[in-house]
């Protein structure tokens, strides 16, 4: 058992060209090492040897991260591993059946093609599913039928290789084909295909009327997708019910021997379309062709090299079922339309790797391996090793060209394995297969649910942008391939660097029945693209093509781009192809701008014959959030630059006593995740915090009262200053929390000449000293120990953690050009659905931030589309009850850290079962506390579960991906599931603002806005004061004019009266027991309408409240 | 509803009338619940205070005023205590001086005390024209006598036989109060930037007092230095007296310098580096039970562990 978790942690770090004999002599060692401490552990601690195997693992996972990952495999592993014995038992009868009545069929003498196809159809009514190009009315060979020479299970079934998954895998049946129908000939132009196709029609004739007496519905359809290969599909008509039959999928094999392998070389060109056959040398190599035809007559050998694989090691099996869920949560299938790569190559890859594939030649993988081991090292060869240029096996001195696709051909078996996959599809695989593999060697986490358990084949979520094709590329394999190879090859021309990945996906052509023709003329499937982008290229307007000297280049350059390229001279001289694209935020983004233009050029496919998708999420955060997308946007920049002009002169302030330690900010809008800047006035949106420290001094007073006092002088000090020197327009000190005595008395706004408007707060540490110092005092009562608690967290807020994040994100924000439109987004997200009194801005922040720190298993979003909706995702799949969040703000954490948030949360979770103060856990390497954003009922469990659902929701619509889903929806505010809703009066809000400008001249410098703003989170604050456990309001941001209200659900009850009781009451009108109390509900809404007087505009209630 | 008068737990009942206002056209019957004030440790107040319970959001001493005097006309009120305004000041600051010790304080402050009230009553100005309620809460009204008290008790139950008829606030000269709403966050906007003289003058008188209460406190010391107390002793105190926080700064880097010494030396001995392996061991057996009670936990929560 340890012995392979040993060597795993001697795997891990591996390169990829690391010699595995080395490892072979390694488990004698590892071997007594463990011996001698399992002793150790015995005599140490006698009462621990009760368990054996326990301290075995515990041994074990000392060598790795740790043993979780792999209990959490083998129960995945038990999980999915199917039960043989019932599934063969429950098929044997069947089969034998099916293989009764193929055997019986009587043979059929060759004939003419359209005479046997007419026999067909007439005695039978069955189609021949002819593949493209059908045969010729002049084909000269003829069409025959003999029994085939044998009957074989074939696949996962016998192999014992496969998994269990949702719906059930069919159970492929081979049959093989006599030599004696074949001529020496017959590889090429489809002569193989036709008379395989004949064979196959002849199948399905004769057993049809068997086969739907056993309660089997018989079709035609697409061996892997590929429309030369027809074959049968046996589906039991009972459905999808319990007790059905898996589908029966009848194949067909040749003879390994039947033609030779030096005809089917990748190299070689078996579609000739002219009448002569000798002139093949220069005609184009047919790789796919013939791949496709040396696979049929590899079925058995594959099937035995797989079957000597799962005996040679006894892992193997467990290997694949691994990589079957891990292609499967991928979105990889053996079809060509799926990548071309599913459990059947995976499978035959391994076993190939058992034998070679080493840089010089040695095994990849040993027999010894444990499944994990496999898994990790097929990975690493697939990450590692580029098959785009040919990796020959066993194939002597042959050497093959570099192809369009990826090569590793099986010398032995002839064929080229990875045959179906394309330059995409193989680049996609690559890239998952890096990505996992770091993964798997991430120490902070185990990662176990990102790979095997996550899916990751989510368009949306995978790539920044997706572009569909409803129409165009038919079914024809061969003519879709070369189709979409020239797609390929033109966008990725037309994109270069800006993305990273273009990937295709199309879907399986579906089966049809065996009495009409076959589907591939009609079927037509729509292609989707994705894209994923350099996030740093992607936007860039102009291109710089080849120098005008380099003649042949740039003419190449030109015929690909038309009069879209130009000639310019840059300013360092030089004098380039060019291309230029229009930044307009009017105009699409310039992805979609380049694949519009080189369509047209290259495919003439105008605008309305694809979709594109991803620009909407921009289009939202631009439309909503004043105009402004990347963080590198103006009012971003004016607001910095107007915060640098601050601190210098806070720096070189004369009059005040003290020298200045630090000036930080520590404000959305210093850290370029505000909504907005600028309100619509084009002045100051809200004030922006900043914290000034001053060098300690023992001059300050050991008092807090004496210490707010000070602070006032001092902000006085600072505002005259600023004044004189003629950096502010106006300062002036305002007023918070006076009546408390601990906690931050006052602030000073400082109004900017730039027309930004600063709120200074100074900061001195003595008083969390003092503050600690008055928690350990025990004579304090519980209330006044609540309150020091409350100063303490919100010192720690609002002069610590406030600066450290935002010092932390704004470098984050430059780092990655999407967090700051990202978390834009998800505020815009948070607000339209009313969370704005309950949600922190800097939880949102750190709640989008992980999407980017910590990606896995994606690459860090390069659009808004993907972080916004990854971290809905995260959002929706976190289970905040169970589970801390944990973000890696400054890349420092370790498992340690990890390790003490979590024993933070649990203490937590131990402290407050009931979730009262603490609902979301949010920590980061920062900020281990967790809760510096969220305690105090930000926000409330009912909150944090209706913040769940809403993201769920998203998801859930996302996913549906219709055709008329459209992004707004995603911030559509719902007011039905609210108790009452209060809607404050538009037009009141305009004129009080006005009459603010008329007492205090500042004002009119445009704190409107923010005067409305404060004016509405006074009345909720005040509301939400007053009824502290009777109600939970939610409203947006100064957009929202709505402030929605929900009852608490337990005062619902009548209950016996005491002085508690923390909201108006009203004696329950039953008799039944006297001292009954029932919340009065009518009265509360009155007092609110009340006290909002002429600021609300009118009130509505819903359901409950209205009956009383 | 109308015609029975309904008791609560001893309480009596008091329905008002809420008028419809315009932006939520319904009425509403509010319910105060009132009795004689009776505290654990009465005062010579308590006698003549009533005790009022669920007290409507927007209650002011004006309101309580009005609704006894006037509405109910059976007695002149002298003044109200609204619950949650701090009346045991003293005691929290006691607690917030620090380590002054109790005894002494009594008997030798009664300047320094003085001084220390006049420091209590400067305040910072308030930012709200007019203090909110919370909902349910309570106040204790004080009445002239205890008959207006009794006759109040009366009026009120006999109010609420006759059903809802006392309209809240009903008759209370506009001007007496400040308004709510609009108005309310308006004058709170503008009274969170009080003006510079204010300030200045709050700050200037308080750091003032400040500085003669230190003063005076600092001279107690002195002569207690000097003083023998009751059984005849001189507390000996020494030389510049750290105040508490920078000795606790202290102790804090006395420890981190012992830490630093002793880094690099714990592998010196071998039982040490046999010890830490014993540990170490324990702590993977430990983690590795974890681990599987976490497994267990996941699977409780979500089923069997497979892909999505």
């Amino acid at each position: 058992m340890s012995e392979h978790t040993v060597k795993r942690r001697k795997l891990s770090p591996l390169p990829e060209d690391a010699a595995p004999p080395a490892m072979q002599s390694k488990p004698s060692t590892d071997g007594t090492a463990q011996r001698k401490d399992g002793h150790s552990t015995k005599a140490n601690a006698g009462n621990r040897a009760k368990d054996e195997r326990s301290a075995e693992l515990a041994m074990a996972s000392g060598f790795y991260k740790s043993s979780f990952f792999k209990l959490q495999m083998d129960e995945l592993l038990s999980g999915l591993r199917p039960n043989y014995e019932s599934r063969v038992s429950k098929l044997q009868e069947t089969l034998h059946k099916v293989k009764d009545a193929i055997e019986s069929l009587p043979e059929k003498p060759p004939k003419h093609i359209s005479e046997a196809e007419k026999e067909l159809r007439s005695a039978n009514g069955v189609v021949v599913p002819w593949p493209e190009p059908r045969p010729g009315k002049e084909t000269k060979y003829t069409m025959s039928y003999t029994k085939p020479t044998n009957i074989n299970v074939v696949g996962s079934l016998a192999l014992r290789t496969g998994a269990r998954t949702a719906e059930t895998r069919a159970v492929d049946l081979a049959v093989t084909m006599p030599s004696s129908l074949f001529q020496e000939k017959d590889f090429v132009n489809y002569r193989y295909f036709h008379k395989r196709a004949y064979y196959v029609a002849c199948l399905a004739a004769g057993i049809q009327e068997s086969m739907v007496s056993l309660g089997f519905e018989i079709k035609f359809g697409m061996q892997d997708g590929d429309s030369l290969r027809p074959l049968i599909l046996l589906e039991s008509r009972d459905g999808k019910e319990k007790t059905a039959q898996p589908p029966i999928r009848i194949i067909t094999a040749i003879e390994p021997t039947l033609f030779p392998i030096t005809k089917t070389l990748p190299t070689k060109s078996n579609i000739r379309q002219g009448s002569s056959a000798d002139n093949s040398e220069i005609r184009e190599p047919s790789p796919f062709y013939n791949a496709t035809l040396r696979s049929e007559a590899t079925v058995s050998l594959f099937h035995k090299a797989v079957h000597s694989a799962t005996q040679k090691c006894e892992s193997f099996r467990d290997a694949c079922i691994l990589a079957r869920t891990w292609l499967q949560q991928r979105g990889f299938h053996t079809s060509f339309q799926g990548g071309g790569f599913g459990g059947f190559e995976w499978a035959a890859l391994m076993s190939l790797l058992f034998e070679g594939g080493g840089p010089t030649g040695q095994p990849v993988l040993m027999r010894s391996y444990s499944s994990y081991q496999i898994f990790k090292a097929t990975m690493q060869f697939l990450a590692g090793r580029d098959l785009m240029s040919p990796l020959l096996l066993f194939s002597g001195d042959l050497s093959l060209p570099q192809g369009e696709g990826p090569i590793l051909y099986d010398g032995r078996r002839g064929l080229n394995i990875l045959y179906k996959m394309t330059a995409w599809s193989y680049a996609t695989l690559r890239r998952e297969a890096a990505t996992t593999l770091k993964m798997l060697n991430e120490s902070r986490e185990d990662n176990f649910d990102k790979v095997f358990i996550l899916k990751v084949d989510e368009p949306t979520l995978k790539f920044d942008r997706l572009v569909t094709f409803p129409k165009s590329f038919n079914g024809d394999t061969l003519r879709a391939l070369r189709e979409q190879n020239a797609l390929y090859k033109v966008l990725s021309r037309a994109l270069g660097d800006r993305a990273k990945l273009i990937s295709f996906s199309s879907h399986c052509a579906d089966t049809w029945s065996i009495r009409s023709k076959s589907l591939i003329k009609k079927a037509s499937e729509t292609l989707s693209v994705g894209l994923l982008l350099d996030a740093e290229n992607a936007s860039r307007v102009v291109d710089h093509g080849p120098s005008a000297e380099e003649k042949d280049e740039a003419a190449s350059f030109r015929s690909f781009w038309g009069e879209k390229a130009e000639l310019r001279r840059f300013k360092d001289g030089s004098i380039l192809e060019s291309l230029v694209w229009s930044e307009q935020p009017s105009e699409k983004s310039i992805v979609h701008q380049i694949l519009a233009y080189i369509l047209l050029r290259h495919f003439k496919m105008s605008e309305s014959d694809f979709e594109f998708i991803g620009d909407e999420y921009d289009e939202k955060l631009r439309s909503q959030g004043g105009g402004i997308v990347a963080y590198s946007s103006p009012p971003f920049q004016m607001i910095n630059d107007a915060f640098n002009d601050l601190e210098s002169s806070i720096r070189n302030m004369d009059e005040v006593p003290l020298d200045v330690r630090h000036l930080a900010p520590a404000s959305p809008l210093l850290r370029y995740t505000a909504l907005r800047v600028q309100s619509s006035g084009g002045v100051a949106h809200e004030a922006a915090d900043i914290v000034l420290q001053f060098e300690s001094s023992a001059r300050w007073p050991d008092d807090f009262t004496a210490i707010q006092m000070t602070k006032v002088a001092f902000l006085i000090k600072i505002g005259d200053s600023l004044e004189s020197a003629g950096t502010a327009t106006s300062c002036r000190v305002g007023l918070e929390n006076e009546s408390s005595k601990v906690l931050n008395n006052a602030y000073l706004d400082i109004l900017h000449t730039s027309g930004f408007l600063f709120r200074l707060r100074i900061h001195h540490d003595r008083e969390q000293t003092l503050l600690e110092r008055q928690l350990k005092d025990k004579t304090l009562s519980p209330r006044e120990r609540e309150g020091i608690a409350y100063a303490l967290f919100s010192y720690k807020k609002l002069f610590t953690q406030a600066p450290r994040l935002t010092q932390a994100i704004r470098s984050l924000c430059t780092r990655f050009p999407l967090l700051s439109p990202t978390i834009r987004l998800l505020k815009l997200w948070f607000s339209s659905h009313l969370f704005s009194a309950q949600i922190n801005d800097e939880l949102i922040e750190l709640l989008a931030t992980r999407a980017f720190m910590q990606p896995n298993p994606w690459d860090c979003p390069s659009s808004v589309m993907t972080g916004f909706l990854r971290t809905l995702h995260s959002l929706a799949r976190w289970d905040w009850q169970q589970e801390p969040f944990i973000v890696d703000l400054g890349g420092d954490l370790d498992p340690d850290v990890t390790e003490t948030i979590r024993t933070r949360f649990s203490a937590w979770r131990n402290i407050d079962p009931a979730m009262n103060t603490v609902a979301l856990f949010v920590a980061s390497d920062m900020d281990p506390d967790g809760v510096t954003w969220t305690q105090y009922e930000k926000p409330s469990k009912v909150v944090a579960a209706r913040m769940s659902t809403l993201a769920k929701a998203a998801m859930s619509v996302v996913r549906k991906n219709s055709s008329d889903f459209d992004v707004s929806d995603l911030f559509q505010t719902s007011l039905a599931p609210y108790d009452f809703i209060i809607h404050i009066h538009p037009k009141v809000l305009g004129e009080r603002s006005g009459a603010v400008s008329k007492f205090k001249n500042l004002a009119d410098t445009g704190s409107a806005r923010a005067g409305k703003m404060a004016a509405i989170e006074s009345f909720v604050h005040d509301v939400q004061a007053c009824y502290s456990q009777g109600i939970l309001l939610f409203h947006g941001d100064e957009h929202c004019s709505v402030i929605a209200g929900l009852w608490n659900p337990q005062t619902l009850k009548p209950k016996s009266w005491n002085l508690k009781t923390a909201y108006s009451t009203a004696p329950a009108s039953s008799a039944t027991s006297k001292d009954c109390v029932t919340i009065n509900r009518p009265a509360i809404i009155n007092e609110i309408a009340r006290l909002g007087d002429a600021f609300v505009e009118k009130i509505e209630t819903h359901g409950t409240s209205e009956e009383q | 509803m109308k015609g029975e008068s309904v008791e609560i737990a001893g309480y009596t009942t008091l329905p008002l009338l809420l008028p419809e206002t315009r932006t939520f056209p319904k009425t509403a019957t509010h319910y105060l619940y009132l009795r004689p004030h009776e505290p654990r440790i009465p005062d010579p107040d308590s006698s003549r205070s009533l005790f009022v319970v669920n007290i409507p959001i927007d209650t002011t001493e004006t309101h309580l005023r009005h609704l006894f005097g006037a509405q109910l006309s059976a007695g002149r009120v002298e003044r109200v205590h609204f619950e949650d305004v701090p009346t045991k000041k003293h005691s929290s600051e006691a607690a917030t001086e620090g380590n002054l010790s109790h005894r002494n304080k009594k008997r030798k402050r009664i300047t320094a005390d003085d001084l220390q009230s006049t420091l209590d009553s400067i305040t910072l100005p308030s930012t709200w024209d007019r203090q909110l309620q919370k909902s349910g809460a309570h106040a204790i009204v004080v009445f002239a006598d205890k008959p207006s008290m009794e006759s109040s008790l009366k009026a009120a139950a006999k109010s609420g036989k006759r059903g809802p008829k006392i309209i809240w606030g009903d008759g209370i000269p506009e001007d007496r109060i400040p308004e709510l709403g609009s108005h309310r966050y308006s004058s709170h906007e503008r009274m969170r930037y009080p003006d510079r003289a204010t300030l200045l003058r709050t700050v200037n008188e308080y750091m003032t007092a400040f500085a003669e209460v230190s003063e005076a406190r600092k001279r107690e010391e002195m002569k207690k230095t000097q003083e023998p107390d009751e059984d005849g002793f001189v507390t000996v105190t020494h030389g510049p007296k750290l105040n508490s926080v920078a000795r606790e700064d202290e102790v804090k880097d006395l420890i981190e310098k012992q830490k630093k010494k002793n880094a690099g030396l714990e592998d010196f001995y071998r039982f040490q580096s046999r010890e830490k392996r014993k540990a170490r061991q324990n702590e993977l057996l430990r983690r590795f039970d974890e681990d599987k009670r976490k497994l267990r936990d996941i699977k409780d929560r979500r089923g069997k562990i497979r892909p999505e």
